[in-house]
């Protein structure tokens, strides 16, 4: 089903932030519209949902724009915050946090494990504009290889988490994440339903979603900020998996569905203190 | 009344679950781990949760999230580890959010001596974390007893003032065994003046008014309010906004909600024999003010006209107790004086204000008695090496 993007956005959106702050011509808006629609579709109200973001382009652009409860974390460390409130919120409420790539898989990666680790009900978005766009365009842990950005002039030469056969999603599957997806924001309705099965796993649940960045990456690294270049250039390096291509940086879909199959951790933590309560023990 | 010989950090525990915390996160380290230990143990009892942190900055985020979710939470560290706190302390001011965070001294810099007090953070307290903008509260116990009483407080003064409040103690007494009173009633409570404020449920849409007032419920989010909290300057309603005027009716805020507010904190000191204008004050907190005491009650048996002042409310600085025109010593466990800098800042201009410093361990009651002796009859203090060091 599609929706019209003002029906999304009076129902759940607040009109005061929308449209956002972003560059024109910034791939940011279709991720947000497929998480919104997600919810819509899984016909959940305002009430159920907890919104975090983080520091960058995706957190400050997605910030507030939840009409329900709202929360912006520290750099890094809104999966830390995500949960203590885990264990603070009822179970039935859905804690979704859009974030950045800088925010998630840099100086977040710590936290964002042991969340992963912990099994805590929460939906990571990861808002990947392949770098840190906000603070002008410097590169980061998913920047695919040889990219230029404003530091790395000769282009990005390190390892990074989405380079030679690695993936972040290796590591956060070893860590415990029981739900991980990949989409490109041209990935439009089947991210939807990615988004959907994401929102529904009680426990942790990650979807990495790069999109295009016309203004900082695409300037640096196309040589261009006509958007169509951008948006372009990260469809064809991306393929469905089992799909992939020589040249394919994302391998796109569902990586590993392992829902409600490993207790979650709030429940865990709260059946452990009754237990404890009424025997002494556990 | 329950009696108990127990350490310090059981009374923090016991203090906070009367305060009404059911929420605990920590990571490992001496000398606070025994506190973690005990909550541990004596939250799910109480149908708390104690969680354990990757790192001391997952610690405080993670009480952050329990108190965003309506608990009320606390966390406790050392030195090394109250660093890491910078992060989410400065959020935490920024949001209003109200926690307790206990630091237990140990001798710095860096790791330092793990297992001996100090009493290095006392400027940290004040500014735990960057940019300036806003006052902090710190309280600073000097037994076991008074450690349950300022956790109490501090969780009080924390819902109050919407704010991280932290309680400075030190090795020794969250460590050492002393008899401990735990009240079992509201009645006996009362009695050991302990006050509980309860959390309180910001229902909007006004979250982050522009005054200095007090007794505004916090940011909870889950109850649909709309509420919103970010790291970002909020507009009232809790929006972002990049506004110098914003942001300055922000800061004003932060500061001012406390300094207006002072009377709050106006019990929060300890005075012995300072009622005769004694020529000497001897100005100390924490684990050495027992010794100072002492020390100062054996110089008056001897006829020296010596008075003790004790603070236990650190930040915000207690200037109003400094009129006196008279000597100063003040007595810090740190060598490079800390507190003194504070007092001597606070006193008359002619004042003179001297400096022992110890780290470690606590001063004896020779080198107190001997140094009150020398500054009364203006004689130079001996320098033993840099115990003496003139600050
Ligand atoms: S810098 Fe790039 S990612 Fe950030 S808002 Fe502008 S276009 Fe979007």
């Amino acid at each position: 089903m599609e929706y019209k993007a003002s029906e999304l956005i009076s129902k759940y959106l607040r009109s005061r932030k929308i449209p956002s702050t972003a560059c024109s011509g910034c791939g940011l808006g279709m991720n947000h519209k497929i998480v919104v629609q997600a919810i819509q579709e899984l016909g959940l109200g305002v009430e159920d949902i907890i919104w975090g973001t983080s520091i960058g382009c995706a957190g400050r652009q997605t910030f507030a724009t939840w009409k329900g409860d709202g929360f912006a974390g520290t750099h890094g460390r809104v999966y830390a915050i995500a949960r203590g409130l885990r264990v603070a919120l009822p179970p039935e409420k859905h804690l979704i946090l859009t974030v950045g790539d800088g925010d998630a898989f840099g100086i977040g990666l710590t936290h964002l494990i042991h969340a992963a680790r912990s099994n805590a009900n929460m939906t990571v978005i990861v808002n990947d504009n392949l770098g840190y766009q906000s603070t002008g365009g410097q590169y980061g842990w998913t920047t695919p290889q040889g990219s230029k950005t404003d530091s790395s002039p000769y282009g990005m030469f390190e390892h990074n988490l989405m380079s030679e056969g690695l993936d972040v999603m290796h590591i956060l599957k070893g860590a415990g994440a029981t739900f991980l997806a990949r989409h490109v924001s041209m990935d439009g309705l089947k991210a939807v339903e990615t988004v959907k099965k994401a929102i529904l796993n009680r426990g942790f649940s990650l979807v990495h979603m790069p999109y295009p960045c016309p203004t900082n990456f695409a300037s640096r690294e196309l040589g261009s900020r006509n958007q169509v270049n951008i948006y372009r250039w990260i469809k064809d390096h991306a393929a469905p998996l089992g799909q992939e291509k020589e040249d394919t940086i994302w391998a796109t879909g569902i990586w590993y569905d392992a829902s409600n199959s490993r207790p979650e951790f709030s429940q865990m933590v709260w059946d452990t203190v009754d237990k404890i309560r009424r025997t002494g023990k556990i | 009344m329950k009696r108990f010989l127990e350490t310090g950090n059981f009374a923090i525990t016991e203090g906070a679950i009367l305060a009404g915390c059911r929420f605990f996160a920590g990571y490992p380290i001496t000398p606070a781990t025994e506190l973690a230990e005990a909550m541990s143990l004596r939250l799910p009892q109480e149908g708390g949760v104690y969680l354990q942190a990757e790192d001391e900055c997952a610690a405080m985020h993670m009480c952050i999230g329990a108190a965003l979710g309506g608990m009320k939470a606390m966390t406790a560290t050392s030195g090394p580890g109250f660093i890491l706190y910078a992060d989410p302390y400065g959020w935490a001011i920024g949001c209003e959010t109200p926690l307790v965070v206990l630091n237990s001294g140990r001798v710095g810099p860096v790791s330092g001596i793990t297992g001996a007090p100090g009493q290095g953070e006392f400027y940290l307290t004040r500014y735990p974390t960057q940019g300036g903008n806003f006052e902090t509260i710190v309280l600073a116990p000097n037994s076991a007893q008074e450690c349950m009483a300022m956790t109490v407080e501090a969780f009080y003064l924390a819902e109050r003032f919407r704010m991280p409040v932290t309680v400075l103690a030190d090795q020794l007494i969250t460590d050492g065994f002393e008899d401990i009173s735990v009240p079992e009633n509201d009645g006996e409570m009362k009695e050991m003046s302990f006050r509980v404020w309860p959390r309180k449920i910001n229902q909007g849409p006004k979250f982050y008014p522009p005054s200095d007032e007090i007794d505004i419920a916090p940011v909870v989010l889950g109850h649909n309010t709309g509420a919103l909290c970010s790291d970002w300057t909020p507009t009232e309603e809790g929006y972002d906004i990049e506004e110098v005027e914003a942001h300055h009716k922000h800061a004003y805020r932060l500061i001012y909600k406390v300094r207006n507010h002072r009377d709050l904190f106006s019990h929060h000191y300890d005075k012995k024999f300072m009622s005769d204008d004694p020529d000497l004050i001897v100005v100390s907190f924490g684990t050495p003010s027992r010794v100072v005491n002492s020390a100062v009650a054996k110089a008056r048996s001897q006829g020296l006209k010596v008075g003790a002042l004790r603070l236990i409310n650190l930040w915000p600085f207690p200037d109003e107790l400094f009129t006196a025109r008279s000597k100063y010593l003040v007595v810090e466990l740190n060598w490079d004086g800390q507190l003194v800098r504070e007092v001597q800042r606070a006193v008359p201009k002619d004042s003179k204000v001297h400096f022992l410093g110890i780290c470690g361990d606590l001063p004896t009651m020779h080198d107190l008695l001997t140094t009150f002796e020398k500054i009364i009859k203006n004689e130079p203090l001996s320098r033993r090496g840099w115990e003496l060091e003139a600050w």
